[in-house]
């Protein structure tokens, strides 16, 4: 379904999304040609990670883990800055000081982002915890896959923010439910006794929601309760999102598989390919909202293309920034290590 | 594995008093400055200690948390060898390089224990991980207290555990007190059983003044666990009747509070049911008189023990 | 002549032969079964089973306890952390309990246990998965820890770890994986060796740093500087005789490794060595290391970060006269 929101709005969530698309495309194309360290790409979640924080407000934060990109751009963080960061360029969103895997945007509300699995988790509660003693109307954000779930300090922190009514989301991304059909030489996903995952929250008396993610309007609602809940003091929430990993996230490193994303495939079945049609079909989330969004009859075929032609030339001109800008110089190794 | 005989009830009171006595006595070299240290006693827990060691058999394996003589103790280890280890003699158990929370008595199946809240728990899954891998049938239990339910370990520990269906039992001795703060300042979750039956580990409280409520409730864990059928977790309610170590004089706690959980003492209660079911008042009297005495002697003769050797300060490091 | 392995397939031969050897070895970690990211671990799940290779959640606190646990009852566990920067978050159960509990029981109980971890600069991977942290392990007593520099050590000594009744900390260096060398199975088992004979100056090092004592030994030697280039291999126990004999000799040292100078290796072994009887230096020791700071994800800030063989040529230099020697612990040889 589609968010209840003006259909300004709605678009504004879209050319998000295919902000996010596009950029993990590019990267991908980008990594063939030049070394880039380990990443992770979003594809596939976008339909959960723009729904969710583009909702927030400035001065909220998140906390985000190694599949960072989309949140980073749900945001509004500039693709060229990251494009940059991921190149180890001056120009990148951390002067190059963090690659991929530890961009931060503080002005788009990031402080950092921990490739330690679970990292993040008391990073969020704690900046939950300073809102809360600060006396602002503020919410944290805690972003994490399913693996993080089996980390002891996940446990550790959403005790505290139950025990502290603390104004911090967790959500969960779990984009392991296709992991029973995996092939061999795939990694394996988490490994975990606790069915369903809300249950593990639930046990700390947490409120919980189960989310369709790749479902745009019940992404969007469930934050919005959230979020509500804790603006109003009533402390975390925890959502699980289910995805499906997009297959070209199952090698170590991330592959085109399914081809560029084609906007045709929305409106004329007839062009999605043999392979992966299920994909294209039932599980691209961003697919199923461009989808959604013509038969609502806020978009047409031309605007969706329209837009989508202007996002890949963004998104061009922000690769070519990152080829363009230089490294940073050498003696900035050894600034920063202290305040 | 040799199935130990079960205790009578009378040994199970043995045991009981064999644990006050020890504690006492120990609180009292510990005042008199005889014995020093960070001592944490289990008086007001024995029927936790006794009922579950009870349920256990000697090569089954047991890891200990910082309150733990009363542990050692019920699983069956040396009074003279354990006094001498917590008063730093040479004839202790670890050469008296563990002290009083970290006592070990592998003969007798008391592996470890630690210092660190939920440091064991990974520990006891370890063991009884190497039940499994060599095809054993010992069943391998930790006992830690409500404040490891707020640690990360103790939540991996259930979803390991859970997942590898190890033989083990974890029991939680939740006496209420986190240190000097009620469980409530922690934490909003007031029975950690719950978090069990997140990972579908089957879970039980039970009353740690009924000492066979806890025997019987830990017997029938170990038989899941000797059975193939994992873990279990057994909450055991008690109450420490001293402060969280010798010298705190536990002021955070009410006088009402006290006297309730003097009324429960386990070690009376049981003696109580046990008058009440025929036993002649002399046999009980005997009982704990008998344990005082062995207690005794066992401090006479670890504190008259020669103290531990500065020589051994960098022994051990390395085998 | 022996074959010539890549460094990571002789980890794989060291852990394949202790498997065979003795029953009670078996491997915990992330994704071990699949091989692990590297591929340290394929195939051993085929020849030896799901019951001795095991794959664990992300909880490398309890993992680390668990094998503790299980060595302490008689089985001989191999931990993988898939990275030495994740080593932090098991650090209370190697430090507390690991290292600490044959001292602790007096010597009743044991605990062999092998702990692999690889890190290292390389690949850009920034500063969560870069680090050299052998410092931290080496100031623990009850540990030891290996640092092997070539194939021929990495599978022998991974076999020594896995032998070793105490825990061991078996360092490898992700960015010697894909390097060759012979595995003879000769390898001596503890101590330090001289990896090339020299006059002027010893070069002291350890994992991926002997490759660049050894590539600076080669353009000192067309200016007539002879370096001798030393392999401790071992840090925990540290065998510095063959250091001390050399350095009698030239009465010049450096000490290299790629962990940040401050607070590492090389200020342990720089003080043993001044301290070692009949030493007499010509010139201050030297250290050479990376700089204080974590390792930056850009290929310029990493390449600015890490020390190598250059540094090492102008520290060698420097001791020699050509330009001062620096003793600040900063990164040697660069300005």
């Amino acid at each position: 379904m589609i968010p209840d929101l003006p259909a300004d709005r709605l678009t504004d969530y879209l050319r998000r999304m295919l902000v996010i698309r596009r950029f993990e495309e590019g990267l991908i194309e980008l990594a063939g040609e030049y070394a880039v360290g380990h990443f992770h790409v979003y594809i596939g979640q976008e339909a959960t990670g723009v729904p969710a924080l583009a909702q927030l407000e400035p001065g909220d934060v998140g906390f985000t883990t190694h599949r960072n990109h989309g949140h980073l751009l749900a945001r509004g963080t500039d693709p060229a800055a990251m494009f940059a960061e991921i190149l180890g360029k001056e120009t990148g969103t951390n002067r190059g000081k963090g690659g991929t895997l530890h961009i931060a945007s503080l002005e788009n509300g990031f402080p950092t982002t921990s490739a330690a699995t679970g990292g993040c988790t008391p990073l969020a509660t704690g900046a939950a915890f300073a809102f809360s003693r600060l006396g602002r109307d503020r919410v944290s954000v805690c972003l994490f896959g399913d693996g993080a779930l089996e980390e002891g300090t996940f446990h550790e922190s959403i005790n505290i923010a139950a025990l502290e009514s603390l104004p911090v989301i967790y959500l969960c991304e779990n984009n392991s439910l296709e992991a029973l059909g995996q092939k061999a030489n795939e990694y394996p996903s988490s490994t975990m006794a606790a069915a369903p995952l809300t249950d593990l929250a639930a046990a700390f008396k947490v409120p919980t929601i189960t989310v369709d993610g790749t479902d745009t309007g019940a992404v969007h609602d469930a934050m919005a309760t959230a979020v509500g809940r804790a603006r109003g003091g009533g402390g975390p929430t925890f959502i699980e999102a289910l995805t499906v990993r997009w297959p070209g996230s199952r090698p170590i490193w991330p592959q085109l598989l399914t081809g560029p994303t084609d906007l045709s495939y929305a409106w004329d079945p007839s062009a999605i390919p043999a392979d992966y049609a299920v994909w294209h079909a039932e599980q691209d989330g961003l697919l199923r909202y461009v989808r959604e969004l013509l038969s609502a009859g806020v978009l047409t075929p031309d605007e969706a293309l329209a837009m989508d032609e202007q996002v890949k030339d963004r998104i061009e001109r922000g690769v070519r920034f990152a080829l363009d800008s230089p490294y940073p110089p050498v003696a900035s190794a050894l600034e920063s290590v202290y305040a | 594995m040799t199935r130990t005989r079960p205790l009578t009830d009378l040994e199970i009171l043995a045991r009981m008093w064999l644990i006050r006595a020890f504690e006492e006595k120990v609180s009292e070299l510990y005042a008199a400055g005889k014995v020093a240290g960070l001592i944490h006693l289990g008086i007001g827990q024995e029927g936790s200690a006794v009922g579950t060691c009870a349920a256990l058999g000697r090569s089954d394996y047991v890891f200990g948390t910082h309150r733990s003589h009363a542990h050692a103790i019920a699983k069956g280890a040396d009074l003279r060898r354990l006094m001498a280890e917590i008063a730093g003699r040479s004839t202790g158990y670890c050469k008296g390089k563990g002290g009083s929370m970290h006592i070990s008595a592998p003969e007798v199946g008391f592996v470890t224990a630690t210092g660190v809240v939920a440091g064991n728990i990974p520990l006891a899954l370890g063991a009884a991980l190497t039940s499994v891998t060599r095809n054993e049938d010992r069943v391998s239990v930790a006992f830690f207290g409500d404040g490891a339910g707020q640690s990360g370990p103790f939540h991996e520990s259930l979803n390991m555990a859970a997942l590898w269906k190890l033989p083990v039992v974890l029991v939680c001795e939740n006496n209420g007190y986190v240190e000097f703060s009620p469980l409530s300042a922690h934490t909003v979750v007031e029975r950690l059983a719950d978090y069990a039956s997140v990972y579908s580990i089957p879970a039980v409280t039970v009353d740690g003044g009924d000492v066979l409520a806890v025997r019987d409730a830990v017997t029938e864990a170990v038989d899941r666990a000797r059975g193939g059928g994992g873990p279990s977790f057994v909450e055991v309610l008690t109450h420490r009747l001293r402060g969280h170590y010798e010298g705190d004089p536990a002021r955070y706690r009410t006088l009402s509070e006290r006297e309730e959980w003097k009324r429960k003492d386990p070690v009376a209660r049981f003696a109580r049911h046990l008058a009440e079911s025929g036993v002649p008042p002399e046999s009980l009297d005997d009982v704990e008189a008998a344990a005082r005495t062995r207690v005794a002697v066992a401090a006479e003769q670890a504190l008259a023990d020669p103290p531990a050797d500065p020589a051994g300060v960098t022994g051990d490091v390395y085998v | 002549m022996a074959a010539r392995i890549r460094y990571i397939e002789a980890v794989r031969q060291g852990l394949q032969s202790s498997m065979r050897s003795d029953p009670s070895v078996i491997v915990l970690g992330e994704d071990v079964r699949y091989g692990g990211p590297f591929g340290a671990t394929k195939g051993l799940a085929d020849e030896f089973g799901k019951g001795r290779i095991l794959d664990t959640p992300i909880s490398e606190a309890t993992v680390m306890g668990m094998a503790t646990g299980a060595a302490a009852t008689g089985l001989r566990p191999i931990v993988e952390i898939m990275f030495v920067d994740f080593a932090t978050l098991a650090m209370d159960q190697l430090v507390n309990h690991a290292a600490k509990l044959g001292f602790m029981t007096g010597g009743l109980l044991r605990v062999p246990l092998t702990v692999r971890v690889q890190g290292g600069v390389s690949g850009r991977f920034g500063a969560h998965h870069s680090q050299s942290l052998e410092a931290w392990f080496l100031h623990t007593p009850g540990l030891k820890v290996v640092a092997p520099a070539f194939p021929g050590d990495a599978a022998r000594l991974l076999e020594v770890a896995i032998a070793d009744d105490n825990p061991v900390v078996y360092m490898e260096h992700r960015g010697l994986y894909w390097t060759k060398g012979e595995v003879t199975g000769n390898e001596p088992a503890s101590g330090s060796v001289v990896r090339r004979r020299g006059d002027h100056v010893t070069i002291v090092s350890y994992s991926r740093m002997v490759h660049h004592a050894l590539a600076a030994a080669d353009t000192l030697a067309a200016d007539g500087i002879g370096c001798e280039v030393i392999d401790l291999r071992w840090l925990a126990p540290l065998d510095l005789e063959p250091a001390v004999a050399s350095l009698r000799r030239t009465g010049r040292a450096v000490v290299a490794h790629e962990a940040v100078t401050t607070g590492g290796v090389g200020a342990e072994v720089v003080a043993r060595l001044q301290a070692a009887r009949g030493i007499r230096t010509r010139a201050p020791i030297a250290r050479v290391g990376a700089p204080f700071a974590p390792v930056g994800a850009a290929p310029e800030l990493e390449d600015a970060f890490v020390p190598g063989s250059g540094d090492i040529v102008g520290a060698v230099r420097g001791l020699l006269g050509e330009a001062p020697p620096r003793t600040d612990g900063q990164k040697g040889g660069r300005t």
